[in-house]
């Protein structure tokens, strides 16, 4: 079926249901309540956070003895644990014109050090620029830089993120790294030529939500760049979104509302290397999930798969553009563009007193399954503390238990030699939303 | 004749002065018109708290109350206000809310079409103008 009457028959099965203003991700990140709006609403969120880990060195391979890129703390590579600004975002949504609640703007600015930020090589970008248009009843229009409708990990507002750092999968092969090549230049750190996608494209968007009793539909097909934030577009080629939820809603309100949701996802699209490895790549990513939660409890578990422009690491697990020991190639980030992956995580929350909840998270990646001897598997465990100040200021503690395998090779073997060396985490965050 | 006419005249001063708002609760002993002006979304969460807080404590027969919206706070009437549910709830309780037809007209000017009210708005000539009629017939005002 094609995308167009994939939208066509989404947009179809939403009209037969009734009309709904209840909050969701789609909703609640660029949709303003009905005249209850205001004409600008300064908002933000800092996050202050401390990593660590034990900075283990490269054991084996060509980059012996040089520092292990994954045992460095992000986005500087340079420490094994640091204090850092990992966000720090100011923004100003509302309707321009009060009186009209059918046209409401989001937006949204970065000055925090981390992906979006540092491989641009900017203090401050705009993360969020768009303006939803609610005229037409079970099809509302947003247009401009927003979060692209797909895993829950990466549409969640990141100040209601249960964890520091994202899993495996999510970091990896849908948190995007944009580079020019495919990294096979073995001179070039091919290092990236922009921001991180940060979940986020430039492009229009047609969604709504319908209320069917206690049920919520949710529906979006978005058409974007697929090129990334802050720039336009490097190809001709379009990235699609299909994004459908179901959620039964207990009740509440806002990012931490009580409910069971059921969602898929589809995004798909092309990209083009201009360097190592010239030319056009399929890029798709698949999803299927569900949340819940009620009262104390609270529940979350996702399956991915992707096919095409498979973020590989970088050479040897050494940071990227550090020469290796016989000073005869760079360490470079790698994509695999005809590889596959899949990957899935489930996570539980419980909170043992009214201000206090305990995490636990599991998550697999499989990465490289299509490459003979190229596949390498991630497990993580993550336990992890919130303690909620109020709420809009509280701390979260991680400790990641970190593992890393290349199952094609014997474990004596370097990659299995590198993939040991790979440390636990420690993390300290603290949010404030204001 | 005369003890008629004494009759008559007694059962006459039982019946309240000309008074719509007063009309639907017979029984009520407060009167209470709640106005809201501001272009504050906050404000009209506020007025609605207070009517509701009212109707729990006085309970729906024993207490009369107007939300008078006019200027910026007639938001709170216009149609498909996130607010509509409460509003619903609170005029199965006998709650009344007065439109401001001044301000329906100047925010006709600037939408560019006359805008759509809530089922339960009723529209007055000033907004201004009903609070004064309400307090002249008993009801004190409060503006949360």
């Amino acid at each position: 079926m094609s995308i167009t009457k994939k939208a066509i028959l989404l947009t179809s099965l939403a009209f037969f249901s009734s009309h709904a203003h209840a909050s969701n991700w789609l909703m609640l990140q660029g949709t303003e309540p009905a005249n209850t709006s205001v004409r600008a609403k300064v908002w933000g969120f800092v996050q202050p956070e401390y990593q660590s880990m034990s900075g283990t060195e490269l054991p084996a391979g060509g980059f012996s003895g040089q520092p292990m890129s994954p045992n460095l703390v992000k986005p500087d590579n340079k420490s094994k644990s640091a204090f850092n600004i990992r966000r720090a975002r100011v923004g100003v949504r509302g309707t321009g014109f009060p009186l009209d609640s059918d046209v409401n703007y989001f937006f949204l600015a970065e000055f925090g050090n981390n992906g979006i930020t540092a491989p641009a090589d900017v203090g401050v970008l705009v993360s969020d620029a768009s303006i939803t248009f609610n005229q037409l009843p079970g099809a509302r229009l947003r247009v401009g830089q927003f979060k692209t409708p797909g895993s829950e990990e990466g549409l969640q507002a990141i100040h209601v993120f249960n964890y520091v750092n994202f899993t495996s999968v999510t970091d990896q092969i849908l948190l995007e790294r944009f580079t020019d090549g495919d990294g096979t230049d073995t001179q070039s750190a091919n290092a990236p030529n922009g921001s991180v996608s940060a979940f986020r494209d430039i492009g229009l968007q047609v969604f709504d939500t319908f209320k069917v009793d206690d049920w919520e539909h949710s529906y979006a097909v978005m058409f974007g760049n697929g090129n990334g934030i802050g720039r336009s577009d490097n190809d001709d080629n379009k990235e699609t979104y299909i994004y459908w939820s179901s959620e039964l809603v207990y009740g509440g309100k806002g990012g931490r509302r009580d409910g069971l949701k059921l969602f898929a996802w589809n995004q798909s699209g092309k990209r083009t290397l201009t360097e190592a490895g010239a030319g056009e790549y399929d890029r798709d990513r698949n999803g299927l999930g569900m949340t819940f939660r009620k009262g104390k409890y609270r529940a979350a578990a996702e399956y991915i798969t992707a096919d095409g422009m498979i973020f590989n690491g970088s050479d040897g697990g050494a940071v990227p553009s550090s020469r290796n020991n016989a000073d005869t190639a760079t360490a470079s980030i790698n994509v695999l563009t005809d590889d596959k992956a899949d990957g899935y995580y489930v996570d539980f929350g419980y909170k043992v007193l009214p201000n206090l909840e305990l995490d636990f998270r599991y998550d697999v990646l499989n990465r490289a399954t299509e490459t003979v001897n190229g596949e390498r598997q991630f497990d993580t465990l993550t336990l992890g503390a919130q303690y909620f100040f109020n709420k809009k200021s509280r701390m979260t503690f991680n400790y990641e238990f970190r593992n890393q395998e290349a199952p094609g090779f014997a474990d004596t073997a370097t990659p299995n030699l590198i993939a040991d060396a790979l440390d636990d985490r420690l993390s300290l965050q603290w949010l404030v939303i204001f | 004749m005369k003890s008629l006419a004494l009759l008559l005249s007694l059962l006459l001063s039982l019946v309240p002065l000309s008074s719509v708002a007063s009309d639907s609760k017979p029984f009520a002993e407060k009167k209470v018109v709640l106005q809201i002006s501001d272009p504050n979304p906050f404000k009209q969460t506020l007025v609605l708290n207070v009517a509701n807080n009212l109707v729990k404590h006085y309970g729906p027969d024993k207490v009369d109350i107007e939300i008078v919206a006019f200027g910026p706070g007639l938001r709170l009437l216009l149609k498909g206000n996130t607010n509509q549910s409460r509003m619903d709830g609170l005029s199965e309780n006998g709650v009344k809310f007065a439109a401001c037809q001044n301000t329906i007209a100047a925010f006709s000017k600037q939408l560019g079409h006359t805008p759509e009210l809530v089922s339960q708005a009723t529209p007055v000539s000033a907004g201004v103008v009903r609070i004064l009629e309400l307090t002249e017939q008993g009801f004190s005002l409060v503006k949360p």
